[in-house]
C-alpha cells in the first residue's frame, strides 16, 4: 500500500484524488464483480471514489439502434449527472466511444448551447480504465498478481475509437505472474456489435466461431479485455461449447493481489 | 430533342440546390482549390543511381527482362534482344529513330519491322513483337509511361503484339508519381501506364500473366547521364 | 438461376431479402466461405505490406479526402468543367436524371451505330442500372470481357464484390462454366489455362466489334480525361479498337486536375489489389484522329447521387472511388460474401450507398449489417466515415419504422421503448433490475446460467450462453458498503 502512495506521490498526483465511477447498465446488471474490482483497484492506488446513485445508462444501446430521440435524452441526463465530477471513470471503451464520438452529434442536433457547453466541460474529464490509470494517475504498476495464462482481446471501440494503443498491454506487462498469450487477428470483430448481435444474430455467431478459434488456440487459461460486453458474447459462446477457457475482465486482473487464493472471475 | 436539355438542367439545379457552399466564381474557386492540403511526398529522396536501379529492381519484380547499355550500344541491344526473342516480324512507331534498326544484323537474322504509317490492325495482329520509346518510368511503382508520340505509336501499336521491347532513357526515369505529373508540361490527351504484362487474380486470387496485351515485356534502360 | 451458388439471392434491392435472410443462405455455404475468405486474405496480405511500406500513405489519405470533399462541394462548376473540355476534345457528353434515362440514352447511341453487338470493360455502374438485361431485350448482344465477368456472364452467377467480382467461385466451378459454354471438353482447372481459354475466346470479339461500353474511375475536369484503370487489359482492347466508344460514368467521379490524378492512382491500386499501380491505366480525352474509337460518348449519371450529395453527413458516401478495401477488412462481409448484401454494391461500401441510392425506400436492414467495428473507416483511402454514416441511416430507418403501426409491438421496438423509460430514472432503473432478477429465475438453470430465452432473448441463445443475473447489483454493494462504514 505504502508503495502505491509513493507511485502516486512520484507521478506528482496527491494521494486523495477524486474519481466517479460510471459503472454502466450492464456492468450493474450483469458484472457486479468488475465494479468492485474497479473499486478495490482504484481505492488501492489512492483514489477517493464516489458513485452517483441516479446514474442508468449513457445510451448506446438506442443510439447504435437508430433511436437518437431516445439516445439523447440519456445523454443529456449523464452530462447533468457528472457536471460537477472531478474525473469519471468508466470500465467500458463501448460507453466512453459513445460519449466522446456520439454526444456531440446528438446535442448538435438536439440540444441547447448550455449542454453543449457542460459536455464540453466535461469532455476531458471522462476516462476509460486504463486511460484513467496511465494517462491520470501515472501509473503502470498496479500492485496486481496473477498468475495464469491470459490472452487479451482488443475490442473495437478501444482499438479505433478510443486509440487506447499500448495502455492494456503496459498495464498487464506489470502483472506478476501474468503470462500473456498472442492472439491472432487481434484487431478482428468478435462480432457482438449490441444489438447487431440478435438482429443479426447468424452472422454475429460466425463471426464469433472464428474469433474463438483464434483466441482457443492461444491455450490461456482466461481471456480478459476492457469490455464485459465482448466477453459476455465470447463467454457465452465458451459456456455453451464446454470450452475450458473462462473469461475476466481486466479490472478484476489488476485489482488481484498475491493475497488471493482465489480471484472473483466471470466464468 | 427537350429530354436531354432536361436532364442536363434537372441534374445540374439538383447540384446547386444540394450545394449552397459552392464556390461563387472560378477565382474562389481556384483558390479553395489551392488551399487543398498537400502533404504527401512530392519529390523523392534517391540519387539518380539509385532511381535507376529502383526502377529495374521494380520492373524485374513484375517479370519484365530488363537490360542496360549506353547509347552508343543501343543499336546492338536492340537487335541483339529482338533476336533473342525468337520472333522474327516487328512494328514500330512511325517516328521511331532510324538508327534503332541495324540493317545489316537484321538481315543476318532475319529480324524485319514495319513502320506504322496507317497499319491495318490485321498486320498489327500479325505482327509478333513491338518496339517503342517512352516519355517517362516511375521507379516506385516500376510503371513505364507512354504519350503515344510518334516514337512511342499509336495504343494499339503496343497492345497486340506479344512482345513488346520498350527503350527507356535513364534521363526519363523519375522516383514518384507526383514527378511524372509534374513534369507533365501539359496534360497528354492520350497516355497508357504500364506496370507489368497484363495481370488477373479473378481464378482464386492466382495470379495469372498475361491475359490480353503483351505477355512479354523488354526493357532497355539508357544509361544516357 | 446461379450454378456456384445454390440460393440464389436477388441482386436487385427492390426484390432482395433482407440482409439477416440472404446471409443465413450464405452462411449455410461452406465453399463460398472458404472462397470469400481466402480471397480477401491475399488481398489484405498484400495491401498491409504496401502500407507499410508508403510512410505517406496517411498524408495520401488526408489529401485524397480532401480534394474529393473539395469536388463534392463544387460538383456543377466541375461537371460543366468537364463537359466543355471533353466536347471540345471531340466527345459528346449526356446526362442521364435515372438508371431508365441512361439505358435509353445508350441503346439510341447504339441504335445510331446499327450495333448488335457491344463489348463491356466491367463496369459497376452498368449494373446499377441493369444495362445488359436491357440491351439484350432491345436485341443487342453484349459481350463482357473481364475474366471475372465472362465466368458470372456464362455461368449465370452474380459479382459479389467490385473488384474482383467472381472471388465466390472456384477453379474447379471456372473450369465446369468454361467447358460447358466454351465446348472445351478437355479443359483442366489450371487457372492459366482457364485464362488462356477466356483469352482465345475473347480476341475475335476485341477485333471485331465496332462498338465498346466502359465505366470510368476518374473523370478529370481540366482536361475532359476519362481514367479507366485495369490488370487484364481488355479495357485497353476495348478503348482502342472499336470505332465506338460509350462511357457510362456516375457524376461524382470528378477529379478537378489532371494533377490530382497522382493522389488518386498511389491510393486506388494499394487499397484495391494490394498493388503499387495496377498493370493499366488509359487516359484518354474526347477523340484523337488516328488512334481509338473515333466516335466518344460520356453518359453522366445522376440516378439518387444528387440526393444523397445534399445530405451533410450522408455526403461523403459520394467520396468513393471503389476500391473495396472496406469490403476486404469488414468481419461480417469476410462470413457472408457479397450476395447477402442483396445489391451489386456489397460490403460497408454498398450498406450505406444501396439504401442511398434508393432513396431509402428499400434496402432498409443493410445499415444494420455491421457490428460498428470501424475497420472499414480505417482502411478507406478518401476516410469516408462509414459508421458515421451508418449510424445516420439507422435513425432513418427507424423515424419511417416507427410511424408504421404494426411496428407497435414488434419486440424490437417495443422492448427499446420500455428500456428508454428504463433508463429515465434510478428507482425505474432499480425496479427493471429487480424484476429482471426475479423473471429470470424462471431461466436460470442449476449451473447459474440462461441456456434458452424467448422472443428475442431466443436469438442471443441461439449459440449462447447467458450468466444469470446475480443476486446483487454493484449499486446495491455499493449502498450496503456506504451503510456499513468503509
Amino acid at each position: 500500500m505504502m508503495r502505491m502512495l509513493f507511485c502516486c506521490r512520484f507521478a506528482g498526483f496527491e494521494a486523495t484524488m477524486r474519481a466517479s465511477l460510471f459503472i454502466t447498465c450492464y456492468n450493474d446488471t450483469l458484472y457486479p464483480e468488475t465494479g468492485r474490482a474497479v473499486v478495490r483497484l482504484l481505492e488501492r492506488l489512492g483514489v477517493s471514489l464516489d458513485f452517483h446513485p441516479k446514474q442508468t445508462c449513457c445510451g448506446q444501446m438506442h443510439a447504435n439502434t437508430g433511436f437518437r430521440g431516445e439516445a439523447f435524452s440519456q445523454a443529456k441526463r449523464f452530462v447533468r449527472l457528472y457536471q460537477d465530477a472531478e474525473n469519471v471513470v468508466i470500465p467500458s471503451s463501448s460507453c466512453v466511444a459513445m460519449f466522446r464520438d456520439q454526444y456531440p452529434g446528438l446535442f448538435e442536433e438536439l440540444g441547447n448551447e448550455d449542454l453543449r457547453k457542460d459536455f464540453a466541460s466535461l469532455l476531458p474529464r471522462v476516462y476509460e480504465l486504463s486511460e484513467f490509470l496511465i494517462d491520470r494517475l501515472g501509473v503502470e504498476d498496479v500492485g496486481a498478481t496473477f498468475t495464469h495464462r491470459v490472452v487479451y482481446h482488443a475490442s473495437c471501440h478501444g482499438v479505433r475509437a478510443l486509440h487506447l494503443g499500448e495502455r492494456p498491454y503496459k498495464l498487464m506487462a506489470k502483472v506478476r505472474g501474468l503470462d500473456l498469450a498472442t492472439l491472432p487477428n487481434v484487431d478482428r470483430c468478435c462480432g457482438f456489435g449490441g444489438t447487431f448481435s440478435v438482429k443479426n444474430a447468424e452472422v454475429s455467431s460466425a463471426m464469433l466461431t472464428v474469433k474463438l478459434q483464434d483466441v482457443l488456440s492461444t491455450r490461456a487459461e482466461y481471456c480478459t479485455a476492457l469490455d464485459n460486453s465482448c466477453l459476455m458474447h465470447l463467454g457465452g459462446a465458451m459456456h455453451r461449447e464446454y470450452a475450458g477457457m473462462k473469461t475476466i475482465h481486466l479490472a478484476q486482473i489488476l485489482a488481484s493481489t498475491e493475497a488471493d487464493s482465489q480471484t472473483e472471475v466471470a466464468l | 430533342m427537350n429530354q436531354p436539355v432536361q436532364s442536363r438542367q434537372l441534374t445540374l439545379d439538383r447540384i446547386r440546390a444540394a450545394t449552397p457552399s459552392a464556390a461563387k466564381d472560378s477565382s474562389q474557386l481556384a483558390a479553395a482549390y489551392a488551399a487543398l492540403p498537400r502533404a504527401y511526398i512530392r519529390h523523392g529522396s534517391l540519387t539518380a543511381q539509385a532511381r535507376v536501379e529502383l526502377m529495374i529492381q521494380r520492373l524485374r519484380e513484375y517479370d519484365a527482362e530488363v537490360v542496360e547499355c549506353t547509347p552508343a550500344e543501343l543499336p546492338d541491344a536492340i537487335t541483339a534482344q529482338l533476336a533473342a526473342s525468337g520472333r522474327h516480324r516487328f512494328v514500330a512507331p512511325s517516328g521511331a529513330p532510324p538508327e534503332w534498326m541495324v540493317t545489316s544484323a537484321w538481315k543476318i537474322t532475319g529480324l524485319e519491322w514495319t513502320l506504322d504509317h496507317g497499319l491495318d490492325i490485321d498486320e498489327i495482329e500479325k505482327a509478333e513483337g513491338v518496339v517503342t520509346a517512352a516519355t517517362c518510368g516511375i521507379a516506385d511503382s516500376g510503371t513505364i509511361v507512354l504519350h503515344h508520340s510518334a516514337t512511342e505509336g499509336r495504343r494499339v501499336l503496343t497492345l497486340l503484339p506479344d512482345y513488346y521491347l520498350c527503350i527507356l532513357r535513364a534521363g526519363q526515369i523519375v522516383e514518384t508519381l507526383p514527378e511524372y505529373f509534374n513534369r507533365c508540361q501539359q496534360p497528354p490527351a492520350l497516355a497508357t501506364y504500364i506496370s507489368g504484362p497484363s495481370a488477373t487474380a479473378d481464378i482464386e486470387m492466382t495470379r495469372i500473366k498475361g491475359v490480353h496485351g503483351p505477355r512479354i515485356l523488354v526493357v532497355i534502360v539508357v544509361r544516357d547521364n | 438461376m446461379s450454378h456456384a451458388t445454390p440460393g440464389h439471392v436477388s441482386l436487385d434491392p427492390k426484390f432482395a431479402p433482407t440482409f439477416p435472410q440472404a446471409a443465413l443462405i450464405m452462411l449455410r455455404n461452406p465453399q463460398l466461405r472458404k472462397n470469400v475468405a481466402h480471397a480477401i486474405d491475399v488481398i489484405q496480405a498484400k495491401r498491409g505490406k504496401l502500407v507499410v511500406e508508403k510512410t505517406d500513405w496517411q498524408e495520401l489519405r488526408s489529401a485524397a479526402s480532401e480534394i474529393r470533399f473539395h469536388v463534392l462541394d463544387n460538383l456543377g462548376a466541375y461537371l460543366e468543367q468537364f463537359e466543355a473540355r471533353c466536347t471540345a476534345a471531340g466527345g459528346h457528353v449526356h446526362w442521364a436524371a435515372d438508371a431508365a434515362e441512361a439505358r435509353q440514352i445508350i441503346l439510341d447511341l447504339l441504335r445510331e451505330e446499327n450495333a448488335t453487338e457491344v463489348i463491356k470493360i466491367k463496369t459497376m455502374t452498368s449494373a446499377e442500372i441493369q444495362l445488359n438485361p436491357f440491351l439484350q431485350a432491345a436485341g443487342v448482344s453484349v459481350y463482357e470481357t473481364d475474366l471475372a465477368e465472362i465466368i458470372l456472364q456464362l455461368g449465370d452467377e452474380d459479382p459479389s464484390h467490385i473488384v474482383v467480382p467472381a472471388l465466390h467461385i472456384n477453379r474447379s466451378q471456372v473450369r465446369e462454366i468454361f467447358a460447358r459454354t466454351m465446348g472445351l471438353k478437355n479443359l483442366s482447372d489450371d487457372p492459366k489455362e482457364l485464362t488462356n481459354a477466356a483469352r482465345t475466346y475473347l480476341r475475335q470479339k476485341f477485333l471485331t466489334v465496332p462498338t465498346a461500353i466502359s465505366g470510368a474511375n476518374f473523370l478529370v475536369a481540366e482536361t475532359g480525361t476519362v481514367a479507366v484503370v485495369e490488370s487484364e487489359g481488355n479495357g485497353r482492347m476495348c478503348l482502342t479498337l472499336p470505332r465506338t466508344m460509350i462511357s457510362l460514368v456516375g457524376i461524382e467521379k470528378v477529379l478537378p486536375r489532371f494533377q490530382d490524378l497522382e493522389v488518386m492512382l498511389q491510393l486506388l491500386a494499394r487499397s484495391a489489389t494490394g498493388e503499387r499501380m495496377n498493370p493499366y491505366t488509359s487516359l484518354w480525352s474526347g477523340v484523337t484522329p488516328g488512334d481509338g474509337p473515333q466516335r466518344f460518348h460520356v453518359v453522366l449519371l445522376d440516378n439518387g447521387r444528387s440526393s444523397i450529395l445534399a445530405k451533410t453527413k450522408e455526403r461523403q458516401t459520394l467520396k468513393c472511388i471503389r476500391c473495396a478495401a472496406c469490403m476486404n477488412t469488414c468481419p461480417v462481409y469476410r462470413q457472408t460474401g457479397g450476395h447477402a448484401y442483396g445489391s451489386v454494391y456489397p460490403g460497408p461500401i454498398g450498406a450505406i450507398l444501396t439504401p442511398q441510392l434508393m432513396q431509402m425506400k428499400h434496402a432498409q436492414t443493410l445499415p444494420y449489417a455491421s457490428s460498428l467495428c470501424g475497420a472499414c473507416y480505417e482502411v478507406c483511402p478518401v476516410k469516408i466515415n462509414i459508421p458515421e454514416v451508418l449510424l445516420e441511416l439507422r435513425s432513418q430507418v427507424v423515424n419511417q419504422e416507427r410511424k408504421q403501426a404494426g411496428r407497435f409491438f414488434d419486440p424490437m421496438y417495443l422492448g427499446l421503448r420500455v428500456a428508454n423509460l428504463i433508463f429515465a430514472t434510478a428507482w425505474g432503473f432499480h425496479a427493471a433490475q429487480r424484476m429482471g432478477r426475479i423473471g429470470s429465475r424462471f431461466f436460470t438453470r442449476k449451473d447459474g446460467w440462461i441456456h434458452a430465452l424467448p422472443s428475442i432473448g431466443g436469438k442471443w441463445t441461439q449459440t449462447r450462453d447467458l450468466r444469470g443475473l446475480p443476486k446483487q447489483t454493484f449499486h446495491q454493494w455499493w449502498a450496503e458498503r456506504a451503510k456499513g462504514g468503509k
